[in-house]
């Protein structure tokens, strides 16, 4: 066990989630509200060390034995353990957990879904990635249907379970192959044994392990759960899951497929710009269709993992920083969508007909979630805009314009489904014309988020430049060959 | 802060203002709106007193009033503004016709606080558009106009406005994405990694031809469905006649001439290889645009679609004058579109001046207005003639120099082109004789005439309509030396033509 100490975040988080769980035996129903804070409370202590560990790389950054603490992964775990504070703060008076009273093993089960993503940012190992992957979903699965007496809440539950478990298998099938191929699962090992990365063994189990990665971004054709999950999922939970587990998996999808798996080298570049082109098309034209927000947003959100797709399939530095630079613009966009949802959601309910005439009832609310939906579809001056141009100035300087041609007219079908959300806000008349109610949490996320996609759409310059110092993958030196070209380099080896 | 900047961001500093007014207070929000236009137009006359129209550079166009500041270090990108005497006229024409049209907007009687948002929102783009110098910086206000249209038309518009909006929106944003394609595409061309026009301007010749013709494709794209150059134009008249009458002045004065604009300072300035390689389409188009446009207008009963169509055909005139790529067709082009952006604008105005009062804008339903409202009678026929191209009123000076520029190098092609004018001249005649001349329609036997306010947005345009006539060198001492360098810019290129 080398240098445990890296570990320590995650380790005490656990800890905390741990307790939250016990005590939530002695603070039954309402009284366990305070349960909720203290989940956030261990939240932020856990971002402020992770935060720490970011500005002091000397003293808080290495490899472990399956692990490695590197400014990628940490990029990654503050991303995650923002979006499950955003979270938290989002289930404050949310009616479902309070309700069925377990407050404290909800936000327990949301920081244990939050270690197992951290973990996955880290992993360098097979074994551990699949452990972490299982850690998430294990807890996912229960979130979703914390709903219990909502069968939709049960459905989508169940469905995740299945496909999800479906995609496990695979995964660990694959990882099977990868051992017989090369002995290990060590990541770290692939360039040591480079001749057996050609063979037909190691190719299957790395497409079998993209599978299971597949089934956490929501990468289509592995994303037949996402509707039913989001939509019967307690609104917070569904915020939660639409952006952290595809941050983590992005994060593990990074480090095994632009810095270890030589994809390039593999043929495998063309497969991933396939499921790009199909992700995003998929998404996108399946959410024209849907009249439920949280579908519409589940939809958008498959759409959302093909741009990011994208960033893979160039694997150069451009792609993984459009990677970095979509992951983190994505997380305000879509959790003050959400945050938006969740306040219409408690009194008007999920239908689109919910939004009519929000501009007269509440026209700030209304012109932030034009914002989230602008910014959502790419258009400037909004953050995701510059989202959008990251990723697709990664495609064309590698060459793929047939990608970078497909993404955009992507983003054109996709300014149809949410300005459909503005044009319920706009152009219809209310049903009352009472505001809608939302809490301090609620209204600060909103405000919070939405700053957020102004500010760093007018001046991203922090992000990126963050982002620049963040896509170092520290391994051991013998892999350093494939991790600037992705791989390209190995084409020659092809027959 | 330059001189750019604020003429360029006092109407978002409205905006804000105007969204922290209580939406009850209407006549405050209607008065902050107006004072804003009317501030951001002042600003933009200090650009004309400062300006100085003999600055041109051998090459590259000299810009001034510059501004430069570093802005997103990663991608070299820059918050570069700067103006020539191809962009001042057109600035100053959008400040004033945004002055003009938020004066008529006071008919506006519905949500009037986010109409003005958006208004000034929109009026922040259009000028942006024209003072940048970076290129993500004019894709930025480019995308910027999008929104706001959007929900001026969608909100304030006529029976089709959502399908309108709508249509709009996507429309262009097809357009632009793949401008935004070939403005990256640009930017990882060899010696490139930068944004600034200028650079981009200078460097191109180490450009492939192939590389030129794409990455203008794909401006192109962008710029036509703007202008709009056949077969791009659909959304157009459906856009006019949706949006409610200020929007629609705005829509045809100034952005129109955002493509036409972006096709000289782009398309022709950095991709010179791409637009020579397209020139033999272009003047087709130029054709098509304006014959197609006019019997297009020709055919319409409704008076707004007419205008409508007609915009398409004068667009036309100024594709004839840039394919010329010779001073006499580019300056007669840049004229075309302060004309147009006048002229156009007024006949909007004065259509909506109508539409208020009667409800309708059938053409036949009208008949004898002329002794029944001979102040607006008059305006309206005096624009409609400015349209058609009668010497001595606006439109003619511009027309005029975009076939004697065209005319040596596209013979043919000018030539038929002339045919155009005939059409227009008929349906404009055939309007102002069905609706002013005749037996009055006792329907509408107590129709007021055109009010204070009304004129007061559409007086200055006939004035001006007047003095460009008579007048041109007023806009074209600032245009002419501008221009005319930037036709000799490319010369090598395009010395086969002449």
């Amino acid at each position: 066990m080398n240098n445990l100490h890296l570990l320590y975040p995650e380790i005490g988080l656990s800890l905390f989630a741990l307790v939250l769980m016990t005590a939530d035996i002695f603070f039954k129903g309402g009284k366990g509200k305070f349960l909720y804070f203290l989940a956030i409370f261990s939240a932020c202590l856990t971002l402020g060390i992770i935060g720490l560990a970011y500005s002091n790389p000397s003293h808080y950054q290495g490899v472990g034995t399956l692990w490695s603490v590197d400014p990628l992964a940490l990029f990654f775990k503050v991303l995650i353990l923002g979006t499950t504070v955003i979270a938290l703060l989002l289930t404050v008076d949310y009616k479902a957990p309070v309700e069925h009273g377990h407050l404290g093993s909800f936000s327990a089960l949301v920081l244990f879904s939050a270690v197992g993503m951290m973990l996955l940012a880290s992993a360098i190992d097979l074994l551990l990635i699949f452990l972490a992957l299982e850690l998430i979903s294990i807890s996912s699965f229960i979130l979703v249907g914390y709903e219990r007496t909502d069968l939709r809440s049960s459905e989508g539950a169940i469905k995740y379970f299945i496909i999800g478990a479906f995609s496990s298998a695979i995964m660990v099938y694959g990882i099977s192959l990868f051992y017989g191929a090369m002995g290990t699962t060590r990541l770290t090992q692939i360039a040591a044994v480079s001749a057996e990365t050609t063979s037909p063994m190691f190719l299957m189990g790395s497409l079998m392990i993209l599978v299971g990665f597949g089934f956490k971004i929501s990468m289509a054709p592995f994303h037949l759960w996402v509707a039913d999950a989001y939509e019967g999922a307690p609104t917070p939970v569904t915020a939660f899951l639409s952006v952290a587990p595809k941050v983590a998996g992005m994060a593990v999808m990074l480090r095994v497929f632009t810095h270890f798996v030589p994809i390039g080298q593999l043929g495998l570049a063309h497969v991933l710009a396939a499921l790009a082109m199909l992700t995003m098309t998929v998404g996108n034209c399946t959410a024209i269709f849907q009249t439920n927000i949280k579908r519409m947003l589940a939809y958008s959100s498959v759409a959302q993992a093909g741009y990011m797709l994208i960033g893979f399939v160039t694997g150069g530095q451009l792609g993984r920083e459009g990677v970095l630079v979509y992951s983190l613009i994505y997380l305000f966009m879509n959790l003050g969508a959400f945050a938006v949802v969740i306040i219409i959601g408690n009194d008007d309910g999920y239908e689109l007909d919910a939004y009519d005439g929000l501009a007269k009832r509440n026209l700030g609310l209304a012109i932030s979630m034009a914002f989230f939906m602008l910014s959502l579809a790419g258009i400037p001056p909004m953050a995701g805009f510059i989202a959008k141009f990251s990723i697709f100035q990664s495609a064309i300087q590698g060459g793929w314009y047939w990608l970078a041609i497909v993404g955009v007219l992507n983003s054109v079908i996709s300014v149809y489904y949410y300005m459909r959300v503005a044009h319920h806000m706009f152009f219809r008349e209310p049903r009352t014309l009472e505001p809608p109610q939302a809490n301090w949490a609620l209204n600060g996320m909103v405000t919070l988020t939405i700053a957020a996609v102004l500010i760093f759409g007018l001046y991203p310059e922090p992000i990126l430049s963050t982002v620049k110092s963040s896509v170092t993958i520290a391994a051991p030196a013998a892999t350093t060959q494939f991790s600037s070209t992705g791989g390209n380099e190995g084409s020659a080896l092809l027959p | 802060m330059g001189l750019l900047t604020t003429v360029t961001f006092l109407p978002l500093i409205g905006a804000i203002i105007i969204l922290f007014i209580p939406k009850e207070k209407v006549a405050v929000i209607r008065g902050s709106a107006i004072f804003t236009t009317f501030a951001t137009f002042v600003v933009s006359l200090f650009l004309y007193a400062g300006f100085d129209p003999s600055l041109v550079g051998d090459g590259v166009p000299v810009m001034q009033f510059t501004e430069r500041y570093e802005w997103i270090a990663t991608f070299n990108v820059f918050y570069a503004m700067g103006i020539d005497g191809l962009s001042l006229p057109i600035i100053i024409l959008t400040t004033l016709i945004c002055f003009l049209a938020s004066i008529y907007s006071v008919s506006i009687k519905e949500r009037v606080k986010e109409f003005f948002f958006w208004y000034l929102l929109l009026e922040v783009g259009m000028v942006g558009v024209f003072c940048a110098t970076d290129l993500f910086l004019f894709y930025l206000f480019w995308e910027l106009t999008l929104v706001p249209m959007y929900f001026l038309i969608g909100v304030w518009g006529g029976p089709r406005k959502e399908y309108a909006a709508i249509k709009f929106f996507l429309f262009t944003l097809v357009g632009s994405v793949f401008m935004l394609l070939a403005i990256i595409a640009v930017y990882f061309a060899p010696n490139s990694g930068t944004f600034d026009m200028l650079k981009l301007m200078e460097i191109n010749s180490s450009w492939s031809r192939n590389f030129q013709i794409v990455a203008f494709i794909g401006f192109y794209l962008g710029l036509s469905v703007k202008i709009p150059a056949f077969p791009f134009h659909t959304w157009l008249p459906l856009a006019h006649v949706e949006a409610p009458t200020p929007v629609s002045v705005i829509l045809a004065s100034v952005l129109l001439k955002m493509g036409c604009y972006g096709l000289l300072r782009i398309c022709y300035s950095i991709l010179p290889a791409g637009f020579e390689w397209f020139l033999p389409y272009f003047i087709i188009i130029a054709f098509i645009n304006i014959v197609y446009g006019a019997l297009c207008a020709m055919a319409q009963t409704d008076m707004k679609k007419m205008i409508a169509y007609s915009s398409i055909n004068h667009m036309g005139y100024c594709l004839l004058g840039m394919a010329a790529v010779s001073s006499t067709g580019f300056n007669g082009a840049v004229l075309q579109m302060i004309n147009h952006g006048i002229i156009t604008g007024a006949l909007f105005l004065l259509v909506g001046v109508l539409y208020d009062r009667a409800h309708t804008r059938d053409i036949s339903a009208f008949g004898g207005l002329g002794a029944k409202v001979p102040v607006y009678a008059a305006l309206m026929v005096l624009t409609c003639f400015a349209s058609l191209g009668l010497p001595g009123l606006a439109g003619f000076v511009s027309e005029f120099m975009c076939f004697l520029g065209a005319f040596p190098v596209w013979k043919m092609w000018t030539i038929l082109s002339v045919a155009g004018i005939l059409i227009t001249a008929a349906f404009f005649l055939r309007m102002i004789q069905k609706v002013f001349l005749g037996p009055l329609n006792e329907k509408w036997a107590d129709l007021p005439d055109i009010n204070t306010r009304e004129l007061l947005a559409i007086g200055p345009l006939a004035v001006l309509t007047v003095l460009f006539g008579v007048w041109p060198k007023l806009i074209l001492d600032i245009t002419n030396p501008t221009v005319t360098a930037l036709a000799e810019m490319h010369s090598t290129i395009f010395k086969y033509l002449h």
